[in-house]
Formats: structure tokens, sequence, C-alpha cells
């Protein structure tokens, strides 16, 4: 073999090596293999709906609507930090872990809208399918945003996907107008882009669900601005034509669309195989069928005491029909001051909260007042529960809802008669009394959404919007000024990582 | 013989090596040329051997300044006749070093020839080999002579003791299990810290497992610990690197050798189990009552629906009193490993072929591994100056898991039911050891290849050109499982089955040149340039099928489970590394020595923006026992100083932490489940019961590798003729860019994100002393004495708010949790904090044991902790509450510094080792201090007011304190090994070697350490287990 054979074999071995040190990613998505077509979009969509459920957002629901009110209450072993929240320690509200969790996960949801947003229009498939997720991401990123500000006021406007360290920290909103606007902005795109779906899809918002949320929205900036709460007052938009912004989208709602209305009887509203009801305007897309919390629902275990570890048995309205339940956790506890706050009548209260539980053989196993802990709410029961697994999905947007929205912000009209109305007499209550004037017409419209809406993480924001948050039991003894309860307070974790708050 | 390959390498380094020669070893020689020659002549003969006791074939016998000589048969005979009595012979062979001999009248004249190279102490460094006198770097090299009648599944286990410097754990005594493995401290956080292992120049990746092979095959292994030395490896340097040699064929006849080693394992110390259930019952009724609790042990069925007898019944008619432990454990576990190996040489080609058949049981019933294992290696001349290189090594392993037996089983309850079924204690009784035994499967298959070719080029004499591809393909499957009855995993699922497939590979190819010339007899030039490229990847599957109707076939069709409830995943990796290399040594006068080092480094796992590194050192020694004014001192055979300093890193980091990353998961959509995919992923779990996510997904583009800068100041001492050896070692080791991840803001919709952040510091010194004692015909005692100590240091961990590190507000220390949350405190018991070691032990201090309530609320202690019986907490900061800021640095589990001594000793034909290995200073957790039937009796009572142990309470949650903390300071008698060893004349029998041995490792530990052993895992934290195997190992081995 000669020098140059040698060579040649040599320097062949070493440019073999010559190679490209490029990272393609392999078995993962990113933003060079994604969002290329319709499926793509459908599956981010549905990866921004996904983030409500985890478990660090879906349980917040209760516990930041209901729980710091008289409403609810925890019990003495709950996480230290759900124990603050009930009982308005606000000192350690800027390390809560809820509320971290709370905050983080709406932005979450809001990255995963802002990645709809901004990739979609992009990609190449047809137009009324990317109308139909774009839109849903609107409404998302403002449900989102309505979660926030409602709680903290002035928080990170975050308008576009976060894909660098550059873009991890956002500046805070500059004030209430701007907080809002984007709630209002966003819903009012998702309205002009969404369909109006045929019946109900679990899990999916559309036009309705939109027209709803930015009903609720307007309806929340007019009550907080009329009721002179704090940063609201300051804000540019005028109170009357927000009412009139209410009013208008929730009559669209009520009048202009077939899908949705309400359910004749309370029981069905709940009824957990009645996932397409007409009520439903916007739930969570749990099953009992899914792997992990989130997935499915444990929501049940929450409100309902320990008994004995065994089925329970509940009646069903005046029937003697009785559906089977696991037994709970006791972690939301009803305040019995608000159980004997119902009319006696009121089946909301007779039917919907329960004070005896029954076994296999129609045997009463345990009742309040005796060995039952607390009247239970059991809006949220799943009779084919498999273990902890329940197929209950809370409501995000309920049409009684939306039927009172209308009614307070249009006031003393016919078809807000109408509407209050039926709802009370579903309730098995009589009519409201004629002829009230704007303000009472309001406030007994307020009363009425507090029996009605009661555990389905509502409460909590009337109060706030007409500055009554205040006057709940703990803020008083605890001696707090309006800048601690009217707004829950950045985390401190969110104020030392965002460059822009430092 | 390897070394003898090594030159044919490097002839200029051969010249250069004779020139050493000739100065350092022939010198003293010099005087015998010189004697006179008279008297009458007579016949002389003798055998010519080397130092190994094999015949020399062909060596030269010259009768001095005479044109007189012969060669040496056959059978290594020479015979001369006519010799003048006063002559002095010349006995020279290639590749030895020449000896000259005076007749002075004798007619026999046996000679041993020395291996000039075994003389030189040849080392093998990255991508070329230096003498170890012109070692400018710190390198610590171990014949596996030492360790040769241990058996073991891979090297590095014993290697533990055997080099300073290097530190060694083998925590786990199950049957293939690797070992964990340091050069000189941790230096990385994040990242990993095991140091890189290259087999005969092939990178095969992190140290601790080498199963592949066998340690019989292996000639030599070399750590590379400072900067200079590992640096040529670049960004994988910086935990440093071990090369291991594996043998070749062997010069002169060809030989058959048989290693035959059979091990028997038993307990070093007795089991700590409950032998009298009455005894236990009443402290279990006590613990319960303490608790406020229903005693179990009533003679009642319990809530759990077990029926637990009275103590009366267990003191009379109660005969139950099962030994769980003598069912579950082996009596004697068994181990054998056949090894059979074959040499042989021709002109042209020399060829090393060994095959392994390696069994070892468990200590557990039906817990086994075994492995076969063959290793070719054939060197051929194809020219003069051309030479093929060819090794391939196969691998085929078998593990059977089954390791986590309930040995502690409450013994009150039988084997079987009256029935003859197994005795469940109720339907979700998932650790009845015999059941899980005889119904669980969970077996795992592995296989590797490495393959590897070489061109060596001898260009001209002083350059050389080394071409070398290595391949690694390796693969596993795990075949599992779980019945319905009797597990976890299979009640919950019906029946689970699982099938888990990995494969890898690893391709390197590699060409570099080695220039070595001397100039004007004092200037020795050595350059070494190279290039290589280096690709690996690695894929796994993961089956596993749900509900199976019929469990006969386990999981051989997994087909037969519920389709709708498979489980699928899978995953895929890939990483390429380009690099440049070079070095240069430089020796001016054999006196003093320089070496510079660099590699540029390109890897596929850096971002853009980092993509290629650059790793430079240098080193400089100086020989001043070749100076006159030291050689007039007539004290040191050797005195050099060297000096190095460098930078090398570490890129333990996994793929794609560069590129953005999106999630997946599942949504109910109207009534179906969909695969929903978007920006951010899960990348681990956090919060109480780590049921919070934790978010990743950001790239950080500019993410590197970790730096370590070290610089190493060395001494090598040589006396008496070199009998006596120190190498003492100082070295200082910063490692800094630390992979950590940083938090990001809420609002990003993230959590976490990879950044290069904090500081790390280990410093430490290093001493070996060799010493031959005795060394002659019938004698030979020798020793070597290792002590190591590193002391390692936190230095930064980042900005503290984006680093989210808590702060003690009592002491200011800034920390953060490291670790395992344990269960038993509900929390971690590590922390990584600024100004102390790695991983120290953060909990409260005691102060005994509550004796009255009063003390209890006097101390700041508050509800049932201040209960007499209870710990006493101390209250630090004296404030009247003990809290958080109470909490101190109470331990650490690094040791101040470890110590070996091995002894050897021959007589005639017998032999000795003793090694022993010493760990001193380490803090260990024993989580089992108050679990145990050996302290629990001693608890707190009224009656009984100690201070020891506080009262038996179920459910006390207890806090992580100084309590729980013991010295884990131990000497082990590692081993002892006894051999004879016979030559045979080989024409009589075929044989012309044998050796028998007995070797005992782990033959006794002396230690405070209350649990059963000390040698824990680096976090120091001890969870029990059983005690730790003395292994009694019979030898022979026979040479054809």
């Amino acid at each position: 073999m000669n020098t140059k054979i040698k060579l040649v074999i040599f320097f062949s071995i070493a440019l073999f090596t010559a190679c490209n040190l490029d990272e393609y990613p392999y078995g993962f998505y990113s933003e060079d293999n994604f969002f290329k077509t319709a499926e793509d979009a459908e599956a981010a969509v549905n990866y921004a709906y996904g983030t409500l459920n985890y478990l660090e957002y879906s349980r917040s629901i209760f516990f930041l609507g209901d729980m710091p009110t008289e409403m609810l209450t925890t019990k003495s072993d709950a996480s230290v930090h759900n124990q603050d929240l009930n009982n308005w320690k606000v000192i350690n509200f800027k390390t809560n872990e809820t509320l971290e969790n709370f905050f983080k996960y709406a932005y979450i949801g809001i990255n995963r809208a802002n990645a709809v947003i901004k990739k979609v229009p992009d990609a190449d498939f047809d137009t009324k399918l990317k109308n139909q997720y774009l839109g849903e991401a609107y409404f998302l990123r403002a449900w989102n945003y309505f979660n926030l500000v409602r709680n903290f006021g002035l928080v990170p406007m975050h308008y576009s996907l976060v894909e660098t360290l550059e873009q991890t920290s956002a500046g805070l909103a500059a004030d209430m107008d701007e907080a809002w606007g984007i709630i209002f902005t966003d819903c009012r795109k998702a309205i002009e882009l969404l369909p109006v779906y045929e019946q109900p899809k679990i899990g999916r918002a559309d036009r309705v669900a939109a027209q709803s949320l930015l009903a609720k929205a307007y309806l929340y900036v007019a009550s907080a601005k009329e009721n002179n709460v704090l940063l609201y007052r300051d804000m540019k938009r005028d109170v009357t034509q927000m009412y009139d912004s209410a009013a208008y989208f929730a009559n669209e709602v009520i009048t202009k669309q077939n899908t949705y209305g309400f359910e004749d009887n309370l029981l069905s509203i709940y009824d957990v195989e009645n996932p397409r009801g007409k009520e439903k305007i916007f739930i969570m897309g749990m099953d009992r069928t899914g792997q992990t919390e989130g997935e499915y629902s444990k929501i049940s275990k929450m409100f309902i005491p320990y008994i004995d570890g065994a089925t329970i048995y509940l009646k069903q309205g005046d029937t003697d029909e009785f559906i089977p339940s696991h037994d709970g956790w006791g972690e939301y506890r009803t305040e019995i001051d608000f159980y004997n706050a119902y009319d006696a009548n009121d089946r909301r209260k007779n039917h919907l909260i329960v004070n005896k539980v029954y076994d296999a053989n129609g045997q009463v196993k345990s009742e309040y007042p005796g060995d039952l802990l607390y009247p239970f709410c059991r809006k949220y029961i799943d009779p084919e529960f498999e273990g902890d697994k329940t197929s209950t999905r809370p409501f995000l947007i309920r049409y009684s809802d939306i039927a009172l929205i209308y009614a307070e912000a249009a006031g003393p009209n016919d078809l807000s008669y109408n509407l209050v109305n039926y709802i009370r007499s579903r309730a098995g209550l009589g009519n409201l009394r004629p002829g009230l004037s704007t303000a009472d017409f309001r406030n007994e419209v307020r009363k009425e959404r507090k029996f009605e809406m009661a555990f389905e993480g509502d409460y909590m924001y009337d109060l706030r919007r007409c500055n009554k948050i205040g006057e709940i039991k703990e803020v008083v003894d605890a001696g707090l000024t309006e800048n601690q309860y009217t707004f829950y307070p950045i985390p401190q974790a969110e104020i030392n990582l965002n460059g822009e708050l430092r | 013989m390897n070394m003898k390959m090594k030159r044919k390498k490097q002839p200029s380094l051969l010249l250069f090596y004779c020139l050493a020669i000739m100065l350092c070893w022939i010198t003293p020689h010099v005087t015998f040329a010189s004697i006179e020659q008279e008297g009458d002549p007579i016949n002389v003969s003798g055998y010519v051997k080397n130092s190994q006791g094999e015949v020399l074939i062909g060596a030269t016998v010259k009768v001095k300044g005479e044109p007189m000589g012969t060669v040496t048969d056959i059978n290594g005979f020479y015979n001369l006749k006519g010799v003048p009595k006063n002559a002095v012979l010349e006995f020279s062979y290639v590749g030895f070093q020449s000896q000259e001999i005076p007749i002075e009248g004798r007619s026999r004249i046996d000679v041993v020839l020395v291996d000039n190279l075994q003389l030189q102490e040849i080392v093998v460094v990255g991508y070329g080999t230096v003498k170890k006198s012109d070692l400018t770097g710190s390198v610590a090299s171990i014949k596996t002579d030492v360790v040769k009648d241990i058996p073991a599944n891979s090297i590095e286990g014993l290697l533990q003791g055997r080099a300073a410097g290097l530190q060694i754990v083998n925590s786990s005594q199950d049957p293939g299990a690797g070992s964990i493995v340091r050069i000189r401290g941790a230096s990385s956080l994040r990242g990993s810290n095991s140091p890189l292992i290259v087999v005969d120049g092939f990178p095969l990746g992190e140290a601790g497992d080498l199963k592949q092979i066998n340690p019989i095959d292996i000639e030599s292994v070399e750590i590379l610990k400072d900067a200079s030395a590992s640096a040529i490896y670049g960004s994988r340097g910086a935990n440093g690197v071990i090369l291991v040699t594996t043998k070749e064929g062997h010069i002169g006849k060809p030989t058959i050798q048989i290693k035959q080693q059979l091990v028997m394992s038993e307990f070093t110390s007795k089991l700590n189990l409950w032998r009298d259930p009455v005894l236990m019952a009443l402290l279990s009724n006590e613990a319960r009552t303490n608790a406020g609790l229903s005693p179990l042990y009533v003679g009642e069925v319990s809530s759990t629906g077990i029926y637990y007898p009275s103590v009366e019944e267990l003191m009379t008619t109660w005969k139950t009193n099962t030994r769980w432990d003598e069912l579950v454990f082996r009596d004697a576990p068994l181990s054998n490993n056949t090894t059979l190996s074959f040499s042989n040489s021709t002109e042209r080609t020399r060829i090393n072929f060994s095959a392994n058949y390696f069994t070892d049981q468990g200590v557990y019933i039906k817990d086994n591994y075994d492995k076969l294992g063959f290793n070719l290696k054939v060197d051929h001349k194809l020219y003069d100056n051309l030479n093929l290189r060819f090794s391939d090594i196969l691998y085929l392993g078998n593990r059977n898991t089954n390791n986590d037996l309930a040995y502690w089983r409450n013994p009150i309850f039988p084997v079987y039911d009256e029935n003859g079924d197994y005795y469940l204690t109720s339907s979700n009784d998932y650790s009845h050891p015999i059941a899980i035994s005889d119904h669980r499967k969970n077996q795992t298959k592995m296989f590797d290849n490495i393959g590897s070719a070489a061109l060596e080029w001898q260009v001209f004499p002083s350059l050389q050109l080394t071409s070398q591809l290595n391949y690694k393909y390796g693969k596993s499957t795990q075949d599992a499982y779980y019945p319905k009855k009797y597990t976890e995993a299979g009640t919950f699922n019906n029946g689970q089955g699982v099938i888990n497939n990995w494969e890898g590979q690893n391709f390197v190819t590699e060409t570099y040149a080695n220039f070595q010339k001397l100039v004007a007899d004092r200037h020795d030039i050595g350059v070494m340039v190279g290039h290589s490229y280096e690709y690996s990847m690695s894929r796994s599957s993961y089956l596993q099928a749900n509900d199976f109707v019929n469990e006969a076939l386990k999981n051989e069709n997994m087909s037969a489970g519920n389709p709708e409830k498979n489980v699928i995943s899978n995953g895929y990796s890939e990483s390429k590394l380009l690099s440049y290399l070079a070095r240069i040594n430089y020796t001016y006068n054999n006196k003093y020595l320089l070496t510079f080092t660099s590699r540029a480094d390109a890897s596929s796992k850096f971002g853009k923006d980092n993509r290629w590194a650059f790793f430079p050192s240098g080193a400089i020694s100086w020989k001043a026992h070749e100076e006159n004014f030291v050689k007039n001192l007539n004290l040191f055979n050797e005195l050099k100083f060297r000096f190095s300093y460098g930078i090398s890193g570490n890129q333990g980091i996994s793929p794609y932490q560069t590129l953005s990353r999106y999630g997946t998961g599942k949504y109910y959509n109207d009534g179906n489940w969909v695969t929903t995919i978007g920006p951010g992923y899960v990348s681990g779990w956090t919060g109480p019961g780590w049921i919070y996510r934790v978010w990743s997904g950001i790239p950080n583009p500019g993410l590197k590798w970790e730096t370590t800068s070290q610089s190493d100041f060395g001494i090598d001492l040589g006396f008496f003729n070199r009998r006596l050896r120190v190498t003492f070692d100082y070295y200082n080791k910063l490692t800094y860019d630390l992979l950590r991840e940083r938090n990001l803001a809420l609002s990003s919709g993230y959590d976490k994100m990879w950044v290069n952040d904090g500081k790390l510091r280990n410093r430490g010194i290093e001493l070996t002393v060799d010493g031959i004692i005795l060394d002659n015909n019938d004698w030979t005692l020798s020793g070597t004495f290792i002590f190591s100590k590193n002391k390692n240091k936190v230095l930064d961990l980042g900005n503290t708010l984006e680093s989210g590190l808590i702060t003690n507000e009592r002491t200011d220390l800034l920390f953060e949790y490291s670790g395992n949350n344990l269960e038993q405190y509900r929390g971690y018991t590590n922390i990584l904090a600024i100004g102390h070691p790695v991983n120290v032990f953060y909990g409260y201090k005691t102060d005994g044991i509550i004796q009255t309530l009063a003390e209890g609320l006097e101390a700041g202690l508050t509800g049932e902790y201040a209960m007499p019986g209870e710990y006493k907490y101390v209250d630090l900061d004296k404030n009247g509450v003990v809290d958080e800021n109470d909490k101190d640095v109470i331990g650490d589990p690094n040791p101040d510094f470890t110590c070996s001594l091995s002894l050897n000793a021959r007589w005639r034909n017998f032999d000795a080792e003793i090694f022993l290995n010493g760990v001193v200073g380490n803090d260990v957790v024993n989580t089992q201090a108050f679990n145990q039937p050996s302290n629990q009796p001693l608890r707190w009572t009224p009656d009984n007011p100690t201070n020891k142990y506080p009262s038996l309470r179920d459910g006390r949650q207890v806090m992580f304190s100084d309590w729980w903390i013991e010295d884990g300071s131990f000497l082990r008698v590692q081993n002892l090994t006894l051999g004879y060893t016979v030559k045979l004349p080989s024409e009589k029998i075929v044989a012309s070697k044998l050796r028998l041995y007995v070797n005992a490792s782990n033959l006794y530990t002396f230690t405070n350490f209350k649990g059963y052993d000390p040698e824990v895992d680096l976090l120091g934290v001890y969870y029990g287990g059983y005690p730790r195997l003395r292994n009694w190992t019979f030898g022979i081995d026979i040479t054809f």
C-alpha cells in the first residue's frame, strides 16, 4: 500500500466527521413543527381550556369565590393557606400558595390563548375554523383576565405569547380602564368570530359564552364604579353606558338564540348525566374516565363531610328516589348562618343542601343537626362515581346567572321581572313585589343571586363589586382597610421575579 | 504485553526511554564492567525468565568482552561452555532491561529480566502515553493485579480506596449493582458528578457501572485528576476521567488461562427483627395508647379486618412466630465467576480472547443476576509501519429482580392460612413476600456490543498517525407482570403487564497525530494534534397493558389486556460533539517539563450562542533529582515538583434544553378525550405531596457547559532506591456557571428555566506512600497508604430571588433544599447552603427528652410537643417559640478524610494481602434510630425517665433534628487474600502455573454507627435494609 492510499484512508476517516451540530426536536412539539393545521390549532385551543381544570386553578373557583365569605368555611386541619384566606389573614396573602397558584394558572391560560392568537392566523387552513379557534382563544384570554382583575386589580399585562426570557416580565396595567379594556375587546372579538352551537358542547365556549362573559364584565365594572370601589371610582367609562352594555349583551343571550335557556327543575340543572343541559353555557371539560385529578373531578369530595367511608344515599327532592355518592373530606363547609338565611320554603335549600343522608335501605344514616357535621351543598354529586373519580363539571357560566345579570343591568322592566320571577318560582318562592325602583330592584336581584348562585364561586365577586367586602365579619374583626380588602395583593414571588415590578 | 505494544507505537519515545534508562538505571551497574577476567574456563547454564516467571525464548547471553555467546532455547534455557571464571555475562532481550552478572565461579546462573517499560511505568493519558516519571499532571495509576482475586461485576467497586482523590461508594449490595464514583468531590449541583470513563480510547460515558468489561480483562486503570490531565477531554473532563486499558495479546508462547472463583456470602451482623412477639405487642399497645388510639393487640379484629391476638394470648396459646427473614433471605448466596482466556502472538499478529460467565445470587430468594461476556482483541501488523488494532466486547446480562421483600413482616402472621393459601391480612396486603416472589415477574435482559478498530501508521520514526473508530450498541428490555392479587399495581389495575425497551448507540471517530523528537540531545519535543467526533443516541419505549382476563401468560401477550387501558410512551434523544485537541510536551535536559493541553468542543447540547467551548490547561514540572546539587545530597532518587492549572467542563445536561418545548395533555372535549398541545410542559412536580406542576419550556439559547478551573501542586518523592515513594498533591477546584434552574415570574406562564448560575469549590490534599520493605528471593513485603481529604463549599447559588433561596432569619443562612423529601420528617433533610459543603443536614437541635410539662413549655414548645417523653427541640433564638428560624446546620454527610492501607506479603510461594479502608468524619442520618427491636424497648416512660429516647407514641410528627444524626466514620477490613502459587515444570504436567487463593471481603468493620452499615449514598441518609455481606471467595487460576 503506498503512502497516498494510506493518506486517503486517514483523511476520509477524518472527514467522515463533518457534521451539523444543530438540535432538532424529537418526540416533542415546538413552534417548529406545530401550528400548521386545523387539528394543531384545535389541540392548542383545548390546551388552553385544559388550564382551567388543573387542581391548582379549578379548586380556586370555590376558594376565592365563596370561601372568604360567610357562605363557606373550612376545616381546622385544612392547609394553612386556605385557612388564611377563609379568615382574611391578609398579612400572609402575598405568599399564599392558593393565591399564587390561581394567579399563575390564570397566566398559563393567557399564555396558551396568546399562542393561538399569535400562531393560528399564519397557519394555512379554512377561515371558518380559524375564526372559531381564534374566537375561543380570545374568549379564554378574556376569561382569565376577568379572573385576575376581579381578584388582584391592576395586574401585569401579557398581550402576547411569552417565548423568551425577556418576554417573561411585563408591567402592570396603568389603570382599571386598561385592565378591563382587554376583557371587553377580547369578548367583542370572540363574539364576532364565534358561532352559536346547535346544542351546548361540554367544555367549549361559543358566541353566547362570549356575550355572557361580556355582560358579566360590564355589569361588574358598572356596579363597582357606581358603588365607589377603590380604583374603579377613577375609571373613565360611564356607569350608565356600562349597565346598558351589560343589558344589551345579556339580552342577546336571552332573546337571540335557542340553544340555551332555563332548566325547569332545580335538580336537573345539576344532573351530571345531563351535561348538555340548557343552563350550561360554559362548563368544565372533565370526566370520571380521566387518569389524573383535573381530567376527572373530585369537587364533590370537597363539599361532603366525612361520614363513615361507605357509600351514602341522597334523597331526590320531594320524590322517593335516592342517588348514591361517596362521602367526602369536609373541606368546603356550609356556614350555618347562611344556611338559615334561606327562606324556609326555598327548594334551593331543601333540595340542594343536604341535611339528611341515607343508607342503601333508605334509612337515615346521619342528619343535621345531629351527627352530620354540617348541611352540605349537593350541586356537585355524581351518582356514577368511581372511587374518588367523578364527572362533576363545575359551572363557569350558567343561563340563570345571565338572566339575573340582565335583570340587574336593565333594571325593573317586564323582561327583568319575568326572569327573576321564573327563577323564584322554580325555587318554590312567590313573585317579586312589582313596581320597585331601579335601586331597590337591583338590590332584590342581588339578594336572589346570593341564593341562586350559592356554592358556584360567584358570591365573593358580588360583594367585591358592590363594595361590601368590608362588611364581612372577619374583615371587620381584623380592622382591615379598603386597600387591604378590595384586592388581593400581587404575590411576592411575582414582584420578586418580574423585572417590570421591581 | 500491553507495555511493549505502546513502545512499538512510538519508537521515538523508545529512544527517549533508552536515554532515560541509561541515565537512571544503567549507571549503578557500570562499575561491573571494569572487573578483570582471570582463571580457568568453566561451563555455565541456566534459565532466563521474565518477572512473571515465564521463560524467555531467544534471549541473548553474551560473555562480556569476548566473542562468545548463545541464545536461550524453547524452554528459556542456555548453556555456555568454556567461559572464563571471572567473566561477566550479559543477558539481553528485546524490550527488556539488559543485565550483566559476574560469574564468580558459578556454573548455574538463572536470570530474571525486567521489562523495560515496567520499570519505566508507562502511564496512559488521553490520546497517548507518557512515562510516569515525565508526568506533569496529577494521574493515579492502578495496576489491576492488586484486585485480581476479588470477584466483581464491574471494575469501579474494586477501586475503592485504591487511589488518592478517588471516592467510591458501594451503597447497594444488589447483584449487578453499580457504584458511586467521584474524583476530588462533587463539582456540579444539577449536572452529573460522575467521571468520564474511557476504555481503550473509547469514551463510553459516566463511570459507575462498567459491567460490560470483565475486571479480569483489565490491565490498568488511570485516574486523571487535575486539569492538566483531564482538560484533554474538554467539556466532559470536569469530573475527572477514568481511563481503562484492557489486556492485549501476550508475547511468548500461546497461553490458556482458566480463572475460577466461587463466592459465598453471609451477613456481617445479625438482623434486627422482632423475635419476641410479646414484647412487640406490648410496645405497640403502649405506642397506640400513648397516642390516644385503641391498642391493637387486644384479641379483636381491628378496623382493617385483621385479628390481632391479645398479649396474654401471645404469651400462652399463640404459636405463630414466623421468621420471615429465614424465608426471604438465602442462607448463603452464591456467586460464580469463570473466565477462560487465550492469548497468542506471532511475528505480526497478537490475539487475546476471553470468555466470562458470571452468576450472582442476591441475598433475597429468586433475586439473581448473570452475565456472559466475550472480549476479543487482535493486533495485526499490516506493514512494518502500519498496525491494525481491532477489539470487540460482547455483553449479555440477565437480571431477575426480587429485592424488595418484606423480611420485616409481622411475625404473628403465618405464611399460609388453614387452606394452604397465602395468609393475607386484607385484600390490600401487598407485602406477602412469598406470594410476591411466586407470582410477580420482573426481569431485565441487557445486551451490549462495544467494537473498535484502529489504524496506527508510523509515518516517520518521529511521527505516528492514529485513527480509531468506535461503536457501541446497547439495549435492555424489562419484562414485568404484577398480578391481580398480592401487588398494588396489579390490584388497582386488575393485572398489569409491562414491557420496557431501551436502546442506545454511541459512535466515536478520532484521528490524531503524535510527533516526538529529541533535538540537540536536550530538547525533547512531543506534539499531539487530533480531532474527534461523537454521536450518541438513545431511544426507549414503554408498553403497559392493564385489566387482564387471564393471567397465565403474564406479560407475554400484552394484547390480552383491556385495549382501552393500554398505556404507551416513547422517548428519543440525540447529541453530538465535535472536538479538536492538541497537546505539547516539552522537556529540557530531562529536568524541566512543560505541558500545554487544549481541547475545543462543540456540543449540540449547548445553545447556538455558545456552541464552541475552549478548554486550555498548562503544567510545569521540575525534576530536581536530576540536578547535581540534589544528587549530591544522596537522599532522593526522585524529587519532582509539579504545578498545573487549567479549565475543563461539564456538559451533564440532557439534550434539547436550548429549544422551546410544548407540552401535551388531555381534555374532555364535548364527550371525547382529545390530545391537547401547546406552550409549556410539565418538567416536574412540587408542593405538599407533589400535587403541583412545574412548568418549563422557555428555551435558553445561551445555555452552556459548567466550567471548572483547577490548580494542582504536587510533589513526587523517591527514597532508598525508590523503595519508598511518596506522592503529594494539593488542589483547588472552582466550578462556576453551574447548571441550575431559575424561577420565572408567575405571570410568564412558566416556572423554571435552565441557566448557568452559581459557584462551588473543592479543595483538598492527597497523599500516597508506597513502600517496599523487604524484597528477596524468599520474602516480599510492601505496602501502600493512601490519604485523601476534600473540603467542599458552596460559594454562590445565583440570584437569591431568581433561585428562590430561603433565608434563615436568625443566622442569615441562605439555602435551598436538596436530596429527598422524607415522609418520616415530612420534609427534606439536606440543603445546599452558601458557605457550607453540599448537602449538609438542616434541622432542629435537641437537648435530650422533656421530663416534665413545665420543662417543655419553658423550652418554647407547645401542644403535644411540650409533653413529657417528647424530643426537647431547642429554641436557639430564645424568642420563646420553636420555629423554622431555630433550625440550623446540624451535620455534614461529606467525610473529613478517607484513607486506606494495603499490605502485601509473599513468602516463597505464599502470598497475602490485607486491605483496610477508612472513611472518617461524615455524618449519617439514621432514620431507623427509633423503630427497631433494638431501640424501641429503650423508650422513655415515667418509670424510665431517660434522656436518650422519647416515649413510644404512634403518629408522632417527628421533626428532623440532630437526634437522628450519627457519626458515620468507619474502618473496614475490606479484603484479606491468602494465595499459593505453584510453578509446574511444563514438560511433566499440562499446566504451567497454578494458583489457589482465598479472599474475604468486608471481613470486619469498626464503627460506632448503630445501623447495619454506615456506607450509604452521598446524601448520608441510612434507610435500613439489611446488613452488609461478607464474601468468601475461593479461587483457582490455571495457566497452560
